[in-house]
């Protein structure tokens, strides 16, 4: 049974912790943006300079930062909230194990598959979102 | 476990985002408790049997499954 005190408004600690996250997750996620952006216009990945591989690991420093940020914003979340990120997680990263492994084996095999880290990426961090949502229906 | 957080807070007239700020958990912490679908740590608890003047096994009961699990 509800009542009206059981709106879905989050509370003003909810919305301190999304703000911290935020402030410190999007400056992340621009200067991913920004830098992979530059490194793809002016890297010269289709050239053979060396100095391209030092372009190509441009954007990889914003993902620290980012990586830092979702670590920092697992400090500030409460013990149910956390169980179920750390869940999430725990599943996106065994999915992207999984991935690895069975792309490696496949290349090995001589399957190719153009960006391959790109989709054990997208696996995982799907992966992430789809079990962190289960975790929260339980 | 059973727990009658939703009854002590609507007696008081608090949302769940209220609760949540008293407590410092998210709402969604708040509803899960009171669903039933989490078991708060044992610092949560007393922060709770706290909060509403009572003590923890006022507030919590165990239920089945909790009592099997201690045979």
């Amino acid at each position: 049974m509800t009542s009206n005190l059981d709106t879905r408004a989050a509370s003003a600690g909810d919305r301190r912790r999304t703000r911290a996250y935020l402030a410190e997750f999007v400056p992340g996620i621009v200067a991913y943006v920004l830098l992979l952006s530059a490194a793809l216009l002016w890297g010269g990945f289709d050239g053979t300079s060396p100095t391209r591989f030092a372009w190509a690991l441009l954007p990889v420093l914003p993902m620290i930062w980012i990586a830092i940020a979702v670590l920092r914003h697992l400090h500030r979340l409460d013990e149910y909230q956390r169980t179920r990120t750390l869940t999430g997680l725990g599943a996106g990263f065994a999915v992207a194990m999984l991935a690895s492994i069975a792309l490696g084996i496949l290349q090995s095999a001589g399957f190719e598959l153009e960006g391959s880290g790109f989709w054990i990426y997208g696996i995982g961090m799907a992966t992430w979102g789809v079990s962190a949502a289960v975790a929260g229906r339980r | 476990m059973r727990n009658d957080l939703r009854r002590r807070r609507e007696e008081r007239s608090w949302t769940q985002a209220h609760l949540a700020d008293l407590l410092d958990v998210s709402r969604q912490t708040v509803n899960a408790l009171e669903t039933g679908r989490y078991d708060p740590s044992l610092p949560l608890a007393f922060r709770i049997a706290a909060l509403f003047e009572a003590p923890i096994e006022a507030i919590f009961e165990p239920d089945g499954a909790d009592v099997d699990a201690r045979r």
